[in-house]
């Protein structure tokens, strides 16, 4: 039997490797949005092609590190608000370079994807405690995993979605003046490109649908109550709402163009809210959450 | 039969014209009710449901008229948020109705509405009437591309006369009609839900069979006047388990600078193992539900793996546990729970008592090891000027003792009770099937693919062309590799000729 001193003395060593790569990867995220921000000043494709190459370094050295950590957790790596983060940025940033890989030239979309993989790695590592925990009792369901990963799946997506639609709506203006933006969006191509934000929205709302299903149905299980109004269920439900607002209003004429844009994004910040900001909403308003864990 | 007669005669042509019908049959008030939802649910999130308005001033509340007037504290239940919720369910009831009828229409007559504007022509270079082309042509997409020409698609699927129409994959407006008709019905879940169901606790001592008289009743029989009912089986403890996980504790600085350093190499994160490294692993109950004096089922349930018996579902929710502390050579022990602060005589001050650390604990290295009952004690004491002031006593183990203010406390017995949750909840199962039915519409509406072909071969200087447009419908649709494939189909039926012929 493997003594308790040599166990822990090879977690801590794991744990210190492991926190290592994590701030190489942020700084890698950082660069890659310091490339972009680069390339939407400049107008040259060049720091955009490097910062989404760069992308692609960071986003393969994240994927070694989330299986480092669920080597050292033995479980799944996303139980505390420390993986999730790290799920969440990585998630995001391999979502956007899949939907990316075919654009020639486009790299604005880059900045948004790259600042919150950043943002959400920095939180991780400045403010919340890297200790690998057992599975707690509530979280020990078959659910944990399909829920999870695919409403993750779903934020990622909605990410991606919504740097499109802002990119969408800086470029169009100067396109539609007959400017020339030098950011590879041309009058040709600008609708083909905003198309993927409405087919990404559309993706990720299964995926969050059965996010917030499935999440009943294991609240159902482990509490006895599908549902509580607790204010992560209540805000992912906010969520749901306001992209079955935006996907609606993709098949009303007058309401395709601006309203439903707008409804995208605000979707985006419900999803950030669902996210991250129900938990500081929680904390500052007293308001207690069965979703403790993730706080 | 007067009813029915009564509904036949309503002239339901005339409601559809309706104007405020029409307006319920909108997108528009779909959107505008979803938009009304969602300052609800925000309130919601910003009031601490289910809290009283006592409390809430207690915490500070500035908002309290307000908050009493608009029913804050229970808005999901406040009449305004049930008219919009209700509204919302008749625009969905009448959207999916209203397109039931369209679809059933669409579906007698497919080609009502379509035009015909190609967008591929294909010369079919072959020495064949064009009896013939028509012939395999329609062979190429019923039989290699999978498509279906419906029957009445003969008689009716023609456009100006020639154009016919195949399609692919599941019809994307039946399934989004399909998703919309699973939520009118979580609908009806919500409500069943909303009316019948109740919930209570019980505390259940190990070794007690105790009957179940719920305190609680659903707002549908308590609306009737009727009172809560004993059900009709008793629940039996044989056992309350519980398990820890050695967890150990990890040595990491709280401040930014010092996490730095950290990564910077300059200090290492440390684990170690303390008293107090115990993490909850499990809590379980061995239950007999009895019926009479027969015991009918026997069931070991845990945080996510409930007891249902009877339409009522018993969950693992919480623990109790209790102590007895003797003090001196007293023989009378004194009782208290651990939630509770225990008085002890002689020492100033109240006691309070952790969570009594007791069970199996499964270590790090893979062993486990009985845990030797014990609890934390700390002393709370209270100054001149009312100011609390806590000092931590120590560790108090099963028979051992700790002395405070010259008295040997000794822990002389530990308890523990488990405490079930209990629900019945009829509207479980409906939305069950419901959500997993709109879960599988949807996504096969979404991933899935669906293909519309209206095609039509004509003849130009004696060459017959494929002229032909495409529809598609879902993520997974890929219009280039249908082209592709039937060019390659085409070839093949074909003498080799170039078909990249421009649009």
């Amino acid at each position: 039997m493997p003594n308790l001193e040599a166990i822990l003395s090879r977690d801590a060593y794991l744990l210190s490797v492991e926190i290592k790569l994590f701030w190489f990867v942020a700084l890698l995220y950082g660069t890659c949005l310091i490339l972009h921000l680069i390339h939407l000043i400049t107008r040259k494709p060049g720091p955009g092609r490097l910062g989404t190459n760069m992308l692609w370094g960071a986003v393969i050295m994240h994927a070694g590190l989330i299986l480092l950590r669920t080597f050292e957790g033995q479980r799944a790596p996303f139980q505390t608000l420390y993986e999730s983060l790290s799920w969440f940025a990585w998630s995001a940033s391999a979502t956007y370079l899949y939907v990316g890989r075919k654009w020639k030239d486009i790299y604005l979309s880059g900045i948004l994807v790259s600042a919150l993989s950043m943002g959400a790695c920095l939180y991780a590592l400045l403010a919340r405690s890297p200790a690998v925990e057992p599975l707690s009792p509530p979280l020990q369901s078959y659910w944990f995993e399909w829920h999870v990963v695919l409403a993750f799946l779903s934020y990622a997506v909605f990410v991606v979605s919504c740097s499109i639609e802002i990119v969408y709506l800086m470029i169009k203006p100067s396109l539609k003046k007959g400017f020339n933006t030098e950011y590879g969006l041309h009058i040709n191509n600008l609708e083909i490109f905003h198309k993927q934000s409405f087919r990404l929205a559309l993706f990720g709302f299964p995926l969050l649908t059965f996010g917030i299903f499935s999440g009943a149905a294991w609240a159902n299980d482990a509490w006895g109550r599908y549902w509580g109004w607790d204010p992560k269920e209540t805000w992912s439900l906010i969520t749901w709402t306001m992209f079955a607002m935006y996907l609606h209003s993709m098949s009303i004429p007058k309401w395709k163009e601006l309203p439903a844009s707008v409804f995208n994004i605000l979707g985006f910040i419900c999803m950030l809210m669902t996210f991250i900001g129900v938990n500081w909403l929680a904390r500052l308003l007293g308001i207690p959450s069965l979703h403790l864990y993730a706080m | 039969m007067i009813i029915l007669t009564k509904i036949k005669s309503i002239n339901w042509q005339a409601i559809r014209e309706n104007k405020l019908y029409r307006r319920f049959a909108s997108l528009k008030t779909s959107v505008i009710l979803l938009g009304i939802l969602i300052g609800f649910y925000i309130v919601g999130t910003i009031f601490p449901q289910g809290g009283q308005i006592d409390d809430y001033i207690k915490a500070g509340g500035r908002f309290t008229p307000f908050v009493i007037f608009f029913n804050l504290l229970n808005i999901f239940t406040a009449p305004g948020f049930l008219l919009i919720a209700l509204l919302l369910f008749i625009n969905l009831f009448i959207c999916t109705v209203e397109r039931f009828l369209l679809l059933l229409n669409q579906r007698a007559n497919r080609a009502d509405g379509l035009e015909f504007i190609p967008a591929y022509t294909f010369p079919l270079d072959i020495n064949r009437q064009l009896e013939d082309a028509h012939g395999s042509i329609k062979e190429i997409f019923i039989k290699d591309l999978g498509f279906k020409a419906y029957p009445y698609h003969e008689e009716t699927a023609l456009i100006d006369g020639s154009a016919r129409i195949v399609e692919k994959g599941w019809s994307y407006k039946w399934l989004t009609w399909g998703y919309h008709l699973a939520i009118l019905f979580c609908f009806f879940g919500f409500l069943l839900t909303y009316l019948f169901s109740f919930e209570d606790e019980i505390i259940l001592y190990p070794g007690e069979a105790a009957a179940i008289k719920p305190a609680t009743i659903s707002r549908w029989n308590k609306s009737w006047g009727h009172q809560p009912q004993e059900l009709d089986f008793k629940l039996q403890l044989d056992e309350f388990i519980t398990e820890y996980n050695q967890f150990p504790v990890l040595d990491y600085p709280n401040d930014k600078l010092s996490r730095l350093a950290m990564a910077m190499g300059w200090n290492e994160p440390k684990y170690f193992v303390k008293n107090e490294s115990y993490f909850p692993k499990d809590w379980k109950s061995r239950l007999k539900v009895i019926e009479g004096n027969k015991t009918v089922l026997e069931k070991t349930i845990e945080v996510n793996d409930p007891l249902y018996y009877h339409g009522t579902t018993f969950y693992q929710a919480a623990y109790k546990q209790n102590l007895k502390i003797q003090v001196d050579d007293n023989p009378i022990l004194l009782e208290t729970d651990t939630d509770n602060e225990l008085m002890i005589p002689g020492i100033e001050g109240m006691f309070r008592f952790g969570t009594i650390k007791t069970g199996t604990l499964f270590k790090k290295d893979g062993s486990q090891e009985k845990i030797k009952s014990f609890v934390d004690a700390t002393l709370v004491k209270k100054d001149s000027a009312g100011k609390t002031e806590t000092e931590k006593i120590g560790k108090l183990e099963q028979d051992g003792s700790l002395i405070v203010d010259n008295k040997k406390i000794i822990l002389k017995e530990v308890k523990e009770a488990s405490i079930l949750s209990y629900r019945s909840d009829p509207g479980v199962p409906i939305l069950w099937w419901a959500g997993v039915m709109a879960l599988l519409a949807m996504s096969l509406r979404v991933f899935g693919a669906w293909y519309r072909i209206i095609y039509r071969i004509e003849e130009r200087e004696d060459t017959p062309y494929l002229s032909f447009t495409i529809k598609t419908k879902g993520l997974m649709a890929d219009e280039e590799k249908l082209i592709r494939r039937l060019k390659h189909l085409l070839e093949n039926m074909t003498e080799p000729i170039d078909l990249d012929t421009p649009v």
